[in-house]
């Protein structure tokens, strides 16, 4: 397996993360700014790269502003907003080609840093504020991108299920922030809200391509506008996971399809000792088409066309997800339930051990062909303070024991049953 | 063994032609440690009526060649999948208009994993009662997508333009139409599309070529197969002009969909002239409705579009159409806009300095795509079965001019040649 080691530093108070390839034909870049995930400031977070995207100082206007990327060879620049674990993360992404394939006198790597320092230090202001009309068109995209969650209903339901999950949560909050609150958001207000969220993100850069960390510190020292005087770590998630009874939920709508979402809470988290052990346990369970969900719900019985499991080893819980005919509720669930069952009293084969361990394994060892995937899971440790490189995940996974993925089955307690249905013929 | 090296890209192909017929194509990927293997045969949904040289003309039902993907991975030692799994791969399997595929991600037993794709993909086993079990399944697949906005909103406009070639049948068909299927049908489609001369395998990653051609070429000597004539594939004559103006579906979602497009009116391109004209169309889109055009801009200002809006081109040698939009509020007054600002557009054509900044984006985007062996395996394929070459492209893009483009946008938005797709909340 490659090493994939990044070189460490710092400048202006964010963390900086290198790794010196030659084996992609760009650079990857990403700057993730995080905060702890809070009512009072999801929304204006949420909001703040959607204006940071219209313009800077030196290219106020959005289209000027776009077109700098196309003249960097159409360079790949985006941004996500979301929850890990109990912080809302804002990324920024992007992907530039190296200079050896292209004709170009300055260093690209220098113009997109420099791009980025821009967009994030240095946005468009007029009289101390965002620009009116930005703001005012960013708060409507918003708005609408929070609406149209219901359109995608494999989606919805996902975010239902976790929303009935964590009514007493922040977690609960969606990324996006909350639809209510947008309509008071100024401008003035939202430019102080930026201005604090930037001195008190923690704030880590990472570089993967043909450069050195020398190289990319001194270019933030100049590109990033930045007045931090602290460099926060992340702290890691406390769960309370005191079982309770276990919640059924409907809901109905237009739909042709029934959705049906099962959450489960854990205390086992990414920086747990039984994290390679919850690995195989979600493994086994139903992540792969040879796992338990696919083979009984899908193969044995046709009942569905997907039913997996995911493990979200940040906010520790997993949840599973199927789509059904909606006179097949009872039969499904029925069917999940058993599988759950089976993980705890043990029914897990040799087999079923063996295939799990080489698909975990592949997707470990796959990683280092990707510049982005090699920054997610190094983000991990910085997002967990767990440093736990891909190559000692793999050892652990390896030595896991049919008994020690029982002993987890026992710390997954299924919270909710979600439904989502269409209306009933009367 | 022949070696194509592409000296701009700095990357070396290797190609051959098996004995029976089966084309082979190798990119070695140095310092990667994924394979990516592709085993496609240039049979999709649009081939539902055809003769093979010398034997009867067949028609078969809507979505046979998506449910015979299906039905592969079926063997009579059990499920392709759990195979895959204890030798570490990741498998997987789409239809597409055009071609249907087969692959697998793995880092480690390449061969093995290699063999089993050959293998499985070479040996159909279609019982009465593992058909009828998937009917079942696929029946949740379409339901599915039935509840998918997108899809129907895309569906819907391809439905608009044609009314008699079968780029119009969603690949999945209905639940009506897979009911009808059988084995028999079943094996007639497999006999006819999956014979090797109908087949390519594309290996991509930490691969030695060699190695690869000579695993195939046992293979393959150890199988018998006797030579099979053309191809036909029998379409009837589609009229030049769209079938109908305009077409809405109901479906609850937040905000109107709306996808207009042009359909083409000479069709029969193949080979480099066909990717000419695909590339020349997707810069002409581009700089109609790219994000940091004017027009872009402006109907982001007045909120009629959001970060949904969209372009793309989709050809063949039998059909070419452009599919515009996304969410708005007002499909009305975005599609008057629209029209008033391209016709103008379309009458003083693009400006030098625009155009060359939009071919530095695709440019760069072509670029960025060759950084994933998922990528470059499937559009190398796609390709290669209409008769073109992935690599030239960089080529193609240095050699295109603003007037080819100009004369391209004037042929293609042709107004007689509209139609529009609406999905609106009932």
């Amino acid at each position: 397996m490659n090493k994939t080691r990044f070189e460490r530093g710092s400048a202006g108070h964010i963390r900086i993360h290198v790794l010196p390839t030659n084996r992609f034909k760009t650079f990857a870049i990403s700057l993730f700014a995080g905060i702890p995930l809070h009512e009072d400031t999801v929304t204006t977070t949420a909001l703040t790269p959607f204006v940071l995207r219209r313009g800077t100082e030196s290219h106020p206007e959005t289209i000027e502003f776009k077109e700098q990327l196309e003249h960097l060879y159409g360079a790949g620049f985006g941004f996500d907003v979301y929850k890990r674990g109990d912080y809302q993360i804002v990324q920024f992404r992007m992907d530039t080609i190296n200079d050896s394939f292209v004709k170009s006198e300055e260093s690209m790597l220098e113009k997109t840093i420099s791009f980025l320092g821009e967009v994030v230090t240095k946005p468009v202001t007029e009289n101390g504020a965002f620009r009116h009309s930005y703001v005012a068109t960013e708060k409507e995209t918003v708005r609408q991108k929070l609406e149209s969650i219901i359109n995608d209903k494999i989606r919805y339901a996902a975010e239902r299920c976790i929303e009935e999950m964590f009514k007493n949560d922040p977690y609960r909050l969606h990324p996006l922030g909350q639809r209510k609150e947008l309509e008071g958001i100024s401008s003035e207000l939202l430019y102080v809200a930026y201005q604090q969220w930037l001195q008190q993100a923690s704030l880590d850069l990472y570089v993967v391509g043909d450069t050195t960390l020398a190289e990319v510190q001194e270019l933030v020292e100049t590109k990033f506008n930045l007045n931090r005087s602290t460099t926060p770590d992340y702290a890691r998630v406390v769960n309370d996971v005191t079982a309770r009874e276990v919640q059924t939920v409907e809901e109905v709508l237009d739909v042709n399809q029934g959705k049906l979402n099962l959450g489960l809470r854990t205390p086992i988290t990414y920086g747990d000792d039984r994290y390679a052990a919850a690995l195989l346990y979600n493994g086994i369970l139903g992540s792969y088409p040879h796992s338990k969900l696919f083979i009984n719900v899908r193969e044995k019985e046709s009942l569905a066309y997907y039913a997996s499991s995911r493990f979200d080893g940040h906010k520790g819980i997993m949840t599973i997800q199927s789509g059904i005919e909606m006179e097949n509720y009872t039969k499904a669930l029925d069917i999940i339930k058993a599988q759950l069952e089976s993980m705890r009293s043990g029914e897990i084969s040799e087999l079923e051990m063996s295939q799990t361990k080489a698909m975990i394994r592949n997707s470990l060892l796959e990683i280092g062909d990707s510049a982005f995937e090699m920054i997610a899971y190094d983000f991990n440790r910085v997002l967990s303070n767990k440093d736990r490189p891909a190559e000692e995940l793999l050892n652990q996974v390896e030595r896991v024991t049919p008994e020690d993925v029982v002993a987890v089955a026992g710390e997954f307690h299924l919270d909710t049953i979600y439904f989502l249905t269409g209306k009933r013929e009367v | 063994m022949e070696v194509i090296k592409y000296d701009a890209l700095q990357e070396s192909l290797y190609h051959e032609t098996m004995e029976n017929g089966l084309q082979v194509y190798v990119l070695p990927k140095p310092g990667f440690q994924k394979t990516y293997a592709t085993f496609s045969t240039k049979y999709g949904s649009t081939d539902n009526h055809f003769q093979v040289e010398g034997e009867e003309e067949v028609s078969v039902p809507d979505g046979i060649a998506h449910f015979l993907e299906h039905k592969m991975f079926e063997e009579p030692e059990g499920d392709v999948f759990a195979k895959f799994a204890s030798q570490g791969a990741s498998a997987n399997a789409f239809t597409s208009f055009d071609q249907t595929v087969y692959l697998f991600s793995a880092t480690e037993n390449i061969p093995a994993n290699l063999e089993t794709l050959i293998d499985f993909v070479q040996n159909p086993y279609f019982t009465d009662q593992n058909v009828e079990k998937e009917k079942g399944i696929i029946g949740q697949e379409i339901g599915m997508y039935r509840d998918n906005p997108d899809w129907r909103v895309y569906f819907g406009l391809i439905e608009a333009m044609y009314e008699l070639h079968p780029v119009h049948i969603d690949i999945a068909g209905t639940v009506e139409s897979i009911a009808t299927i059988t084995k028999e049908t079943l094996y007639t489609c497999y006999n006819s599309f999956y014979h090797p001369s109908n087949m390519l395998l594309f290996v991509v990653g930490g691969v030695d070529a060699e190695e690869v051609f000579e695993l195939v070429r046992k293979n393959q000597s150890s199988k018998k197969y006797t030579p099979q004539g053309a191809i036909k594939r029998l379409f009837q004559q589609e009229p030049t002009k769209v079938h109908e103006k305009l077409r809405e579906i109901k479906l609850p979602v937040s905000l109107p969909k709306c996808l207009f497009g042009f359909k083409d009116k000479q069709i029969g391109l193949t080979g480099e002239a066909l990717i000419r004209r695909d590339l020349t169309t997707k810069l002409a889109l581009d700089l109609l409705f790219g994000s940091s055009t004017k027009l872009y801009q402006k109907l982001y200002d007045m909120d009629l579009i959001s970060d949904s809006f969209g372009h793309e081109y989709n050809s063949d040698p039998n059909y070419g159409f452009s599919a515009i939009g996304g969410d708005t509020k007002d499909p009305d007054a975005l599609l008057k806009i629209i029209t008033e600002e391209v016709k103008a557009m379309t009458a003083s054509g693009f400006k030098e300095e625009d155009f060359e900044r939009t071919r530095k984006k695709k440019i760069g985007g072509y670029l960025r795509m060759l950084n994933s062996p998922e990528n470059i395996a499937h559009e190398f394929t796609k390709y290669r079965f209409r008769g073109g070459d992935l690599f030239s492209i960089l080529a193609i893009y240095e050699s295109l001019t603003l007037e080819e483009v100009n004369a391209r946008l004037r042929d293609h938005i042709d107004w007689e040649q509209l139609a529009v797709s609406l999905v609106v909340s009932p």
